[in-house]
């Protein structure tokens, strides 16, 4: 009994140690600090605007490089960014040039181990961001030596930025961007399309330190290493003070920032990102380490069981879209009323309800509501592919009979990803198609890389998954580089015959996307989408669309926040109350 | 010994050589590349990036190129660059010329880094955390197992591999969270996740601040991490310790009149070591190259992670570096447990 009260005594005196050394280890309390998590484990492959892919990169630049113009991160609405207004012409080739005019009053900052300081060139003035800034930030995106994953999205809307990014020529003054004076640059576009306003000031359109990554008089050239701490210059509402590979990185205030209406100052002066997996970032944010954090699936039913938990609990639309594709030259599925059944015959909304919990909405057809030009629910409600038992069990059944086979003799095969996650998906599909048609679908999975060889060659098995998020929020991002012959997403061969993915041309489709693009009546542009969602999903039903995303997360009652639609959240514009 | 050491170096070149060939025939026979992505690059985006990389010269051309970057010494003029397919892990002034040695290329993943970039940053933290995490093994197994084997079929024995049982089958991945909720989240002793050290280490290795900020981010993970293996360690100290008392020469320290303690101590123990450190050089070269669970759940900066994400990113020069590395310390860590045989049994010899 003696060593029990031994043992109580010393766990209460050591909480007492370790608790005080947390009061003081904290931060002062004049600077409002953030913890925020990454999308996950592991590194942040880069912060390069001009190479960046993912999401947690994306953030970061979207809080430390404005650009030109700004979409809002709730409404996806344009704003005004560093260019305070713009000029669309329509010169008489048919190409549309947009002609931006910047800020003056914005300055490059670097972090100095102690303060944010404003950079001086060799002369010793302050270093403003110009409009040669930006034509440097595009040059260095398309520029087929640094490989951008994202070149593409210039590529397919800058007049002659295809032909550069494919090293045709080696002549940056063959591409659609003029440098008219410091603070004016004109962008020309293939096109009039609703998007060229948007894609300029996308994160793969931003300045570039170009002193910094070449070097000049005054500036050691650092190369690709630019990004790294020490040498990173940047402007936006934030910079980047700290980068531990792996660990975290530290976003500081900006005090030289304008802020506008659009694009604010930063009212939290620290933002701290962990790398870490979702599950022990969860459990910081019990520990209340973690000011904000994604819920684990596994966690979701305990969240929202829980009493304080469920009241910081926040489900928010995400604009992703999870499908699953056709091959529609592959056995069986090559005649469309097997590809509608399947698709009719699932319970999207029971999938949900059991297996996703996360209040994602079932999806009627692929580009999802909240993109300019998508349909909604509102404006659409009947549209595209809704579950049907019965009619697809009609369908099949007429199909069946044509061909004389047995629907449980039908050979169908379900390749997706090895995931925990996608397992669940695919296995309660392939119970609803056994129970609604009487049909076995075998499920594989492969490996991410080997699964993406797989669904982008000949061997494309007959359904497949993908899931698909925005770049851009426009129904051209969806439709156009998924489904459209030579999308970017859309395997064609050389001869442009499609040669993985659906294996799937339609002409109308293919007008529809043409005309879209450049349709500057929106209601007339909503129903050229919708009636391609109609082709797309249910007419010719080339795939499955299933759930349209949703981001559960948790935040802390003391944080201000808002809830990007995108997933890159823009810190500048939370706050923290009292803690 | 002198000349069965530098066979056995001879040998262990050889190994590695092997390893590397393997590992680069299969990582390249796999199907899919380093720049497979969900939305498609451009043909002509990868042809740049597989010149960029030379991954468009002959397997054959790309192993020797990446052999000779790695083991012969260069001798120059130039000074290092920043590019990235210039980072050498030893790089010495040495007045005009430059001694540059073991360029284990760049990462395909993080654009800015290198291997040697991660051997830097991620290895020191890997090999601090499998360091501890060995020491407890060896600290709880140890004890278990003679206590175990010397009260044999007695309580303690008993309890002794139940703990043990106990630490095999409840892995660092049920250990591990079952740690952070009860002394990070509820009881708060300890923080949850990270890790108490960061770049530039000590030596390269060593953390800077050996204080309570330091260690308390690494008991958790070195726990979960050790216990496993200390149970490994107590079922194999007591099995070889009580085939050990029962040996002639046991028998005859006694018969000498030898305390007890004497015997044991002197003795038995000492011999009954063999199995023990026979599983401690693998299990040294597996803990200091660091785990995935246990750095994943504890949220720890190590090198774990880069065996896993290396091949599921088909980031070639990563794969050979994080196995490379592994293959080298295995060996090496044979050698070093074949040469303390030596010492705890004078029966054993090499020449």
């Amino acid at each position: 009994m003696r060593k029990f009260y031994v043992i109580a005594g010393l766990s209460i005196i050591l909480s007492l140690v370790f608790s005080g050394c947390d009061a003081l280890g904290g931060q002062p309390a004049e600077l409002k600090t953030l913890h925020v998590n990454s999308g996950g484990a592991g590194d942040i492959p880069t912060i390069d605007p001009a190479i960046a892919e993912d999401v947690t990169a994306i953030t970061v630049i979207e809080s430390t490089f404005i650009g030109l113009t700004q979409i809002n991160e709730v409404t996806s609405l344009l704003e005004p960014g560093m260019a305070t207004e713009w000029d669309e012409v329509i010169n008489a080739d048919g190409t549309q040039t947009i002609t931006f005019h910047l800020r003056d009053d914005v300055p490059w900052v670097q972090w100095n181990d102690t303060k944010v300081e404003i950079v001086k060139d060799c002369a010793g003035k302050d270093r403003m961001v110009t409009a040669d800034d930006f034509a440097y930030g595009i040059y260095r995106n398309l520029l087929p030596a640094n490989a951008s994953p994202y070149g593409y999205l210039l590529s397919f809307v800058l007049k002659g930025a295809a032909e550069f990014n494919d090293g045709d020529t080696e002549d940056f003054s063959t591409v659609g961007v003029e440098v008219i004076d410091d603070t004016t640059i004109a962008l020309t576009f293939l096109e009039p399309a609703a998007y060229n306003a948007q894609i300029s000031g996308l994160w793969v359109a931003r300045p570039q330190p170009k002193w910094v990554i070449d070097g000049d008089d005054c500036t050691e050239a650092q190369g690709e290493k630019w990004t790294e701490p020490g040498s990173f210059q940047s402007y936006g509402p934030y910079t980047m003070s700290e980068w531990l590979h792996d660990s975290s990185m530290t976003l500081v205030k900006n005090p030289f920032w304008p802020g506008t209406d659009s694009v604010p100052q930063a009212k939290i002066d620290i933002v701290e990102i962990a790398m870490l997996d979702p599950v022990p970032a969860f459990a910081e944010y019990e520990a209340g380490n973690i000011d904000a954090a994604a819920v684990p699936l596994a966690d979701i039913d305990r969240v929202k069981a829980d009493p304080e938990l469920s009241k910081e609990l926040v489900i928010a639309p995400n604009l992703c879209t999870y499908f699953y594709g056709f091959n529609t030259t592959a056995p069986v599925v090559e005649d469309v009323r097997v590809r509608r059944a399947l698709s009719m015959a699932i319970d999207r909304q029971g999938l949900i309800d059991n297996v996703l919990k996360g209040e994602q909405e079932p999806a009627q057809w692929f580009a999802r509501p909240g993109l300019a030009g998508a349909p909604t629910m509102d404006t659409h409600p009947d549209l595209g592919v809704k579950s049907d038992p019965e009619a697809a069990k009609a369908l099949l059944d007429e199909y069946l009979e044509e061909t004389g086979q047995k629907a449980e003799d039908l050979d169908l095969t379900l390749v997706f990803n090895t995931s925990a996650d996608h397992q669940k998906i695919a296995e309660a599909l392939q119970q609803m198609w056994a129970d609604n048609l009487g049909v076995n679908v075998k499920l594989v999975n492969q490996e991410w890389a080997v699964f993406l060889e797989t669904i982008k060659g000949a061997a494309t098995p007959q359904i497949w998954r993908l899931g698909w998020c925005l770049d851009y929020p426009d129904a051209n991002n969806f439709l156009r580089e998924v489904c459209a012959a030579n999308g970017s997403s859309n395997p064609y061969d050389e001869a442009g015959n499609p040669a993985g993915g659906f294996f799937w041309n339609n002409d109308e489709f293919e007008d529809l996307m043409k005309q879209a693009a450049i349709e500057t009546d929106p209601d007339k542009r909503l129903e050229m989408y919708a009636r391609a969602e109609e082709i797309l999903v249910y007419e010719d039903a080339v795939m499955i669309p299933i759930y349209w995303y949703t981001r559960v997360t948790v935040t802390k009652p003391y944080i201000i926040r808002t809830f990007s639609v995108g997933g890159h959240e823009l810190y500048y514009k939370w706050d923290i109350t009292s803690e | 010994m002198g000349r069965y050491i530098i066979r056995r170096l001879i040998y262990i070149f050889v190994v590695v050589i092997f390893v590397s060939l393997i590992t680069f025939g299969l990582m390249h026979a796999v199907p899919g590349g380093p720049f497979s992505r969900e939305k498609a690059l451009p043909k002509e985006t990868i042809a740049i990036l597989n010149a960029r990389y030379h991954l468009d010269d002959p397997l054959w051309k790309q192993y020797t190129h990446y052999v000779y970057e790695v083991l012969v010494p260069h001798i120059t003029t130039t000074p290092p660059t920043t590019s990235l397919m210039d980072d050498y892990l030893i790089s010495v002034n040495l007045g005009p010329t430059w001694f540059r040695w073991m360029n284990f290329g760049p990462s395909y993943r993080s654009r800015s880094r290198t291997v040697n970039d991660i051997f830097r940053d991620n290895l020191p933290v890997s090999a601090q955390l499998g360091t501890m995490a060995l020491v407890i093994a060896i600290l709880i197994g140890m004890p278990l197992g003679i206590m175990a084997a010397l009260k044999q079929n007695t309580i303690f024995d008993y309890l002794g591999m139940a703990i043990s049982i106990f630490g095999v089958s409840v892995p660092a991945i049920v250990l591990g969270p079952i740690l952070v909720w009860l002394f990070g989240v509820a009881l708060q002793w300890f923080p949850v996740t990270g890790w108490g050290a960061k770049p530039p280490y000590l030596l390269g290795l060593l953390p800077t601040n050996f204080g309570w900020d330091y260690f308390k981010y690494a008991i958790m993970p070195s726990v979960a991490l050790g216990l496993g293996s200390s149970a490994v360690i107590a079922r194999l100290t007591r099995a070889s310790l009580l085939q050990t008392v029962r040996e002639d020469y046991i028998r005859t320290a006694r018969a000498k009149g030898l305390t007890e303690r004497m015997v044991i101590l002197g003795h038995a123990l000492k011999n009954s070591l063999i199995p023990v450190v026979t599983i401690l050089g693998p299990l040294f070269a597996a803990l200091v190259t660091g785990t995935f669970v246990t750095e994943t759940i504890f949220g720890i900066p190590g090198m774990g992670r880069y065996f896993i994400t290396s091949i599921t990113n088909r980031d070639y020069p990563v794969i050979m570096g994080t196995i490379l590395l592994y293959a080298v310390l295995l060996v090496f860590a044979n050698l070093a447990v074949d040469i303390v045989y030596a010492y705890l049994d004078p029966r054993i010899r090499y020449d």
